[in-house]
């Protein structure tokens, strides 16, 4: 139980500190990025409107006041009220959380499922075709930036082909091709490192030692291989998981998909600070909730890593 | 940098679906005929709120205009029409009397009377609501409703315009009963009004769906439902539109159209802008106080290559400072004139000594804002100026626009609010106006002269007047008056406003059916 603490506590403060340091930075660069009035106004405002407008958003308070509002407010789940929606900045976001969830879900799922394995018999058929032609496509995959992948689907496999609507949220033909766009980077670094992890194990001397004393291969493969090399299929997974976090606003953007990645991006252009900070307040903590989870996971899979 | 590249990466991605959906690639000719009794409709972003006192952004104004009506009514031919009021007169100098029409419902069945109409009205300008329209109607002096069907609006001085104001934003009537009983925020999240279409549900970022109003005074819209979607990339929207999966698109560029036209089922259809794309100049910082280097500057630019090369014909080089379609266009102004050799010679006799003169630029906050900077520096490199593009974020604009803190020039796409020059030009360039870097005195006199002049005889000469000292100063140069473009599928009948309202009352939206 002391060790599970001792093993715990550590990790959860360097938790804390992470999002108060977040939600702490998102805060000033917001401030730093510019006023939110003139946008809000019709450009022919009087100067005296906008004075009224930013007492009224309580944006002429000094900088300290508004953060000591905002951090005392933030703990109490109260991130204010958005300054384009007019509601609270909380409720718009979590309208968003959903797509998101379902989007990135969708892509991670789908990245992991699809990479282990290719990454898999990538190394163990070392060389072949089928090696070269997975990790190249994994090249294009690393290599190619989300928005063209996506802009490509959609005119090929949207346009052309008919089988996927263009974009917006509806059944799972609207998913796919979100997915898949999202999902391509994780999916080929998930491959990559897959693939190296499972040859540098294949020439581990118990590997030898395995069959040697005759153990089926695939069993060699699966229950030898596969185990030893999954500390850093892991990280990557994991790691992975926070550049689809960001991914996800181009994504989002390009397939009209009403996420949260796309309200960050809008509510930044909007300079609506309420709820860029929510929305990356609460990405933060997603982020930080995986690596936390992936921190436990080695302890699972690695008896070195275990208090 | 990271934009630029991505820009030019969509553009080839672009052409590439061009490519792939050359003609006859695509499904064979769609029948020009329909059975839909649905109009989707993408647009480049979200809604952002339904109180339309509280929103002028054009995403908003494209419902706001169909859930409200206005007293008045501007159509796409640009000229006033009847909406809520039936008829109005004025009576002497600055008494407005309108006859409110009989027999309007609000959306909830409460019937709507001239009380409605005051107190709307009233509300852009209450300090307790605190709107974002409160400077709409700072010429009215109070407002009188005698009786259910008669409106008086008393305004401080002659107010020619008043109309007009009302036909625009701020002008649109809520319901004094709803709101008062539900409260702004309510009113804001299920509006109610009296227009062509009501409300039924909006997912953020996703759908708008709105239904036709059966009992809508002037006739029930020819669809039963009208669903507005945000597809914010210009690819996808595009795409969308060829694939038949919406029925109209807004914000299509010049160079998208031979797409939209070289596909089988779709059209284009554009309505040229109420407004210009200029160059505003910051006439007090040296040499831009000159008049003869402004000249010189004006003179450098070949707008036809710039209407020819980077907008595909979709555009007309403007006379002056008074957009085409507005009151008081002088049809027999020929175009700004382009003539490098002049330019050269009133740079010299100006004595411009190589100072340097920035434009600044956003990406794409007016359509081809970048490319058109850059053929313009090149065009006045050419004639000997200085010349530099300077590129700004959208929020570093809206700053320096309005601490009036603008280097040199830079774009602007002032609107006409009312089809007046003085919702355009005197609005934006009039002392303490948010353009406000040059003066003068004949100049200021007339423009405060025509704004409280009902007599329009005079104040036609007045803006002529003021043509002619505009063009001997340049505080802004004008380069362009574009169209605005739509996407549409060949069996839609609509015809786009120059204003970006979007108009699907029954006399202006037909679907063509089998």
């Amino acid at each position: 139980m002391r060790g599970v603490f001792r093993f715990l506590a550590p990790r959860l403060l360097r938790a804390l500190i992470a999002v108060w340091l977040v939600s702490t930075v998102v805060f000033v660069v917001m401030r730093l990025s510019g006023d939110p009035v003139p946008l809000l106004l019709p450009p022919d405002a009087p100067r005296s409107e906008i004075f009224r407008v930013r007492r009224e958003l309580g944006l002429d308070r000094p900088l300290p006041a508004q953060y000591g509002v905002f951090l005392a407010n933030a703990l109490r789940g109260d991130f204010g009220r958005s300054i384009h929606f007019r509601e609270p900045a909380f409720a718009v976001v979590r309208g968003y959380l959903g797509a998101t969830v379902e989007l990135g879900l969708t892509a991670f799922l789908l990245a992991a499922i699809v990479a282990v394995p290719v990454g898999l018999l990538s190394a163990v058929k070392r060389n072949s075709p089928i090696d070269h032609v997975a990790m190249g496509l994994a090249l294009v995959g690393q290599s190619a930036p989300t928005f063209f992948l996506g802009i490509l689907g959609i005119l090929l496999l949207a346009l052309k082909a008919d089988l996927f609507p263009t974009g917006g949220r509806g059944d799972w033909t609207h998913l796919a091709l979100p997915a898949l766009t999202l999902g391509a980077f994780a999916m080929a670094s998930i491959a990559r490192v897959t693939r190296s992890a499972v040859l540098e194990v294949l020439r581990a001397d118990y590997i030898r030692t395995a069959r040697a004393k005759g153990v089926a291969e695939w069993l060699v493969v699966v229950k030898h291989t596969l185990k030893n090399a999954a500390l850093p299929i892991v990280t990557i997974t994991g790691l992975q998981f926070g550049t689809l976090l960001g991914g996800a606003v181009v994504t989002e953007t390009v397939f009209a998909w009403p996420g949260i990645g796309r309200l960050a991006i809008q509510s930044i252009y909007n300079r609506d600070y309420p709820v860029v900070q929510c929305a990356v307040f609460l990405s933060a903590i997603v982020f930080i909730m995986i690596n936390f989870a992936i921190d436990l996971l080695y302890g699972v899979l690695d008896p070195r890593a275990r208090p | 940098m990271i934009q630029v590249t991505r820009r030019e990466l969509l553009k080839g991605a672009a052409a590439l679906g061009a490519a792939a959906t050359a003609p006859g690639a695509l499904t064979p000719a769609r029948a020009q005929t329909t059975q839909k009794r649905e109009l989707v409709v993408a647009q480049g972003g979200d809604i952002s709120k339904f109180d339309p006192h509280f929103s002028t952004s054009s995403n908003d104004i494209r419902v706001s205009f169909n859930l409200f009506d206005n007293l008045v009514s501007r159509h796409p031919d640009g000229k006033l029409h009847p909406g809520l009021a039936t008829e109005w007169k004025l009576h002497g100098q600055t008494q407005w009397t309108f006859r409110v029409r009989p027999g309007v419902k609000w959306h909830n069945g409460d019937p709507f009377t001239a009380a409605d109409a005051k107190w709307s009205l009233e509300r852009t300008w209450d300090p307790k609501v605190g709107t974002r329209v409160s400077t709409v109607f700072t010429t009215i002096d109070r407002i009188e409703a005698p009786d259910p069907a008669t409106l008086v609006v008393h305004t401080k001085k002659p107010d020619p315009l008043l109309p007009a104001r009302l036909a625009f934003y701020g002008g649109q009537i809520v319901p004094q009963k709803y709101v008062e009983k539900a409260g702004n925020d309510e009113f804001n999240a299920k509006p109610i009004g009296t227009g062509p279409v009501r409300f039924v549900s909006w997912t953020k970022d996703d759908r708008l769906v709105l239904e036709a109003n059966p009992d809508y005074w002037g006739g029930r819209i020819d669809v039963d439902r009208i669903v507005l979607r945000s597809i914010p990339e210009t690819a996808p929207r595009i795409a969308s539109l060829l694939k038949g999966e919406v029925d109209v698109i807004t914000q299509l560029p010049p160079d998208q159209e031979e797409r939209v036209m070289g596909n089988a089922s779709t059209k284009v259809e554009g309505a040229l802008y109420a407004g210009l794309y200029v160059l505003a100049v910051n006439g007090k910082r040296p040499p831009l106080d000159n008049p003869l280097v402004k000249q010189a500057l004006s003179l450098a630019i070949d707008r036809q290559a710039i209407v020819k090369e980077l907008w595909r014909g979709r555009g007309i080089v403007p006379n002056g400072p008074i957009a085409k379609g507005d009151n008081h266009f002088d049809a027999k102004l020929g175009p700004l004139v382009y003539n490098p050799g002049e330019a050269r010679e009133r740079l010299r006799k100006g004595g411009y000594r190589g100072e340097e003169i920035v434009i600044e630029t956003t990406v794409g906050y007016t359509a081809n804002d970048k490319p058109m900077s850059e053929a313009i520096q090149g065009m006045w490199r050419d004639v000997g100026i200085n010349a530099k593009v300077e590129v700004l974020e959208y929020s570093v604009r809206a700053q320096k626009n309005r601490d009036k803190s603008f280097k040199g020039l830079w774009w602007s796409d002032p609107t006409s609010t009312l089809g007046d020059p003085d919702g355009m030009m005197w609005r934006l360039l009039s002392p303490g106006g948010p353009q406000d870097y040059w003066r003068h005195p004949r100049f200021d006199e007339l423009g405060e002269a025509a704004r409280f002049s009902v007599d329009e005889k005079f104040r036609a000469e007045a803006y002529r007047e003021m043509t002619k000292i505009f063009l001997e100063h340049f505080p802004w140069v004008p380069v362009i008056q574009p169209y605005e473009d739509y996407g549409l599928q060949k069996y839609v009948e609509w015809t786009p406003n120059p204003n970006q309202q979007f108009e699907v009352r029954r006399f202006n939206l037909k679907l063509r059916r089998a």
